[in-house]
């Protein structure tokens, strides 16, 4: 077979996907006409509560990380959190009532502690709703315990598949807003996939905790079957929070990949793009990443390489979607810039539309029922819903109470209106969110297979492998 | 024919193998002059006062961040080649914040059991870890331009930053001057003299209050010294006190708390560990390091150059 006809072959395979690439459109299910937007009502826009509406405010419960390496993710997550509750109240709280209080925890403390602090919360704050979360390793402990404190909880990220597929397999309580954690290792794939077709020999650096180890599987599974015959040469696994990593970056030089995967995020990659960059990596192969975007975007300087495949978790970079196609973000930027002077991240969108999806639901609920609803009320209202947020559609799954939305990944560019890295409006690749996670009641690990993922088992069940 | 086709290509991978190794062998050392100056500082805080700094990763961490602070701030003002006196003054800012806590924090401990110690030196890792966070928030602060301004040099057909070859002269220099400040100055005998018997020490007139004051300084100096050299290869972030704490804890436990030359051995081995697993066996880069401190611990409870106490 020609080369050409090799490249026709992979493109309709990729198509397969639905992946599109630079000015596309939003390819999200639609979500009915009458679209809820995560913004600040309009004053025509109002809803008329119905029934007696207490005027206690509403207490939220918020962990998120304010100290350690890991406030690059919390810092914007909180930020987003209290921009969403500054909105609210602003407009007088929700059902036009009850105004939001929050009570925030530092994640850092640890999983045993944060375990703590949520019985806490609810025992003796009595919360009505638990919020935030950025570590994978926390929301698998945290989710039972809300379940059991029946807190109705709406994690902002901790996305690892293991929560819903394991932890808590019939959740009821417990809701998470960002995309699911397969998702990010395949859209990486599928990025690497979309930009570099000629690319066979892999190197991977991870950092070695769970996140780091659901990357690399997901991110080989899947571009093993879009891309013939790819093989792994060298593998680097550094501890989360390494600042050193010369050695790792010899190693990989010297296995000669054609791409290397990176799923190092916050001040971990602001370490390791310095160093690559004297070491001159970026020259000698393409550098695939899952967070590299992830933090403050003025965390990484404009020293960082163009043409970076800069991941954002698959979730939201704040110039997508487009402020032409898309005024909810660019209304949501502005506002967001105004009230921190910075931009926002994924998190800053993830806690935002959280709170937004909250309101959304108990406004639903209340025209069903009339007064404050009661958290069956507001579950059902969640279960199934679909919000216009700053990233765009994004939906609830009722069977796993995982949100969805379509996930995205593009390359790194400097542009001269900012002071750090944006994505080149021309490479971004965004994924129906549906093309690359398990459908609905797909069998659970555990269940008829032992897969680490129900997404890695429906990977390998349904996707077909490109041809050589 | 066919062998004659073959021998420059052995030969090439030879060549690119020695590269490699080459480039390791210097990445290791690298590293093993950073965790030198941490560990150095911390076994002398413990060999003159018997204090097991907690915070000492966060002075490393505060040398990092000052330097990378007044790097960015006087970048445009003072041409790059000065910048370099910013790599001591971040040591220097450290050290005279070592000498303040001593007296005001530290003192009034000597005297409690070890328990009490530790929980005050852990409490200001805490808030010292607040404080940077406060001070300089979660951005991580760079300070590139002194590693840009000395370029690369080629090690065959790797580049290699000349930074990172003058930092490694400098842990070779401090490690030099510390020897030759313990051991071949008026000084330092007053400080081995005060690590082995500080009642009397003080009988015989020696003004313990100022040596323990001193050695804590120096102590901070060096983790200050660590993190400024280290800030411009890679990063200031948050987190990172603690991050090189446990590893210099590794360090002095196959070292021996107490023993400068200790400190040497046990960074050079702990570095040349993490080169080799992470090189040939990635798997067992965290797992080594421990396994390595638990046979040390096993065979010589005291450290390979520990004195028996």
């Amino acid at each position: 077979m020609d080369k050409e006809h090799i490249q026709q072959e992979r493109r309709g395979f990729l198509k397969q996907f639905g992946a599109t690439m630079g000015a596309a459109g939003l390819g999200a299910a639609g979500l009915g006409t009458a679209a809820y937007v995560a913004a600040p009502r309009t004053a025509n826009a109002a809803v008329q509560p119905k029934g007696n509406i207490p005027a206690k405010p509403i207490k939220v419960g918020h962990i998120t990380f304010l100290t350690g390496a890991a406030e690059l993710l919390g810092g914007p997550g909180q930020r987003g959190h209290v921009l969403a509750m500054e909105e609210i109240n602003a407009q007088g709280g929700v059902l036009g009532k009850r105004k939001i209080e929050t009570i925030f925890a530092d994640e850092a403390a640890g999983t045993d502690s944060n375990v703590k602090e949520l019985r806490r919360m609810k025992l003796s704050e009595n919360i009505d709703l638990f919020t935030g979360v950025i570590s994978s390793g926390n929301t698998p402990a945290l989710g039972p315990v809300a379940e059991e404190l029946k807190v109705l909880t709406l994690f902002n990220d901790g996305c690892t598949d293991f929560l819903f597929d394991k932890a808590v397999p019939n959740p009821k309580y417990t809701f998470r807003v960002t995309n699911i954690q397969s998702a990010d290792g395949v859209t990486a794939a599928i990025g690497t996939a979309t930009h570099w077709p000629k690319v066979r020999r892999i190197a991977s650096i991870q950092p070695d905790y769970s996140y780091g180890r659901n990357v690399f599987e997901h991110f080989v599974l899947a571009l093993g079957k879009l891309l013939p015959g790819i093989e792994v040469v060298s593998e680097s696994w550094p501890k989360l929070g390494s600042t050193d990593f010369t050695s790792h970056i010899t190693k990989i030089l010297g296995a000669k990949p054609d791409v290397l995967v990176v799923g190092l995020w916050g001040g971990d990659y602001v370490a390791f793009y310095k160093q690559a960059l004297r070491y001159g990596l970026f020259d000698r192969m393409k550098v695939a990443t899952t967070l590299a975007f992830g933090g403050y975007p003025h965390a990484i300087g404009k020293d960082h390489p163009e043409g970076v495949l800069a991941g954002v978790h698959a979730n939201y970079h704040f110039l997508y979607p487009s402020a032409e196609r898309w005024p909810i973000n660019k209304d949501f930027v502005e506002r967001y810039h105004k009230r921190w002077k910075e931009y926002p991240s994924f998190e800053s969108d993830g806690a935002y539309t959280a709170l937004y999806l909250y309101k959304h639901a108990v406004e639903k609920a209340n025209q069903l029922v009339g007064g404050w609803p009661n958290d069956e009320a507001i579950i059902a209202m969640l279960e199934g819903a679909g919000i216009d947020s700053p990233a765009g559609y994004l939906y609830i799954r009722a069977d796993n109470h995982q949100g969805y939305k379509d996930a995205v990944t593009g390359l790194s560019k400097n542009l001269p209106e900012y002071e750090f890295p944006v994505w080149d409006p021309n490479s971004i690749v965004s994924i129906p969110i549906r093309s690359i996670t398990a459908p609905p009641n797909w069998a659970k690990p555990g269940h008829g297979h032992n897969e680490s993922t129900a997404a890695a088992d429906w990977i390998k069940k349904t996707w077909p492998s490109a041809k050589t | 024919m066919a062998i004659r086709q073959a021998a420059p290509a052995v030969r090439v991978r030879k060549k690119k193998t020695m590269e490699i190794v080459a480039v390791q062998v210097l990445n290791s050392l690298f590293y093993a002059a950073v965790l030198f100056l941490i560990a150095a500082g911390l076994s002398l805080i413990f060999g003159v006062m018997g204090i097991i700094n907690m915070a000492h990763g966060s002075f490393y961490a505060l040398g990092a961040y000052v330097t990378a602070w007044s790097v960015a701030a006087a970048a445009a003002a003072i041409p790059p080649a000065a910048l370099f006196i910013f790599l001591p003054l971040g040591a220097v800012a450290v050290a005279v914040i070592g000498l303040a806590i001593e007296p005001t924090l530290i003192r009034p401990f000597y005297r409690r059991p070890e328990e009490y110690q530790l929980l005050v030196t852990f409490g200001l890792l805490l808030v010292l870890d607040d404080v940077i966070r406060l001070v300089w928030g979660g951005t991580p602060l760079t300070a590139n331009r002194l590693v840009d301004f000395l370029g690369l040099v080629q090690i065959g057909a790797l580049p290699y930053p000349v930074y990172n070859l003058m930092m490694i002269g400098v842990g070779i220099a401090a490690a030099l001057g510390l020897w030759a400040f313990v051991y071949r100055t008026r000084f330092g005998v007053l400080l081995r003299a005060t690590a082995q018997d500080r009642r009397m020490a003080a009988a015989l007139g020696i003004d313990v209050g100022r040596v323990y004051a001193l050695a804590f300084g120096l102590g901070c100096f060096m983790a200050g010294l660590g993190g400024a050299i280290v800030v411009p290869s890679q990063a200031a972030v948050l987190g990172m006190g603690v991050e090189v704490l446990v590893v210099a804890f590794v360090v002095v436990v196959i070292g021996g708390l107490g023993s400068l030359e200790g400190a040497l051995v046990g960074a050079l081995i702990v570095s040349a560990l993490r080169t080799i697993t992470i090189q040939f066996w990635e798997e067992t880069e965290l797992a080594a390091l421990y396994l390595i401190a638990a046979i040390v611990l096993l065979i010589r409870p005291t450290g390979l150059f520990g004195r028996k106490s």
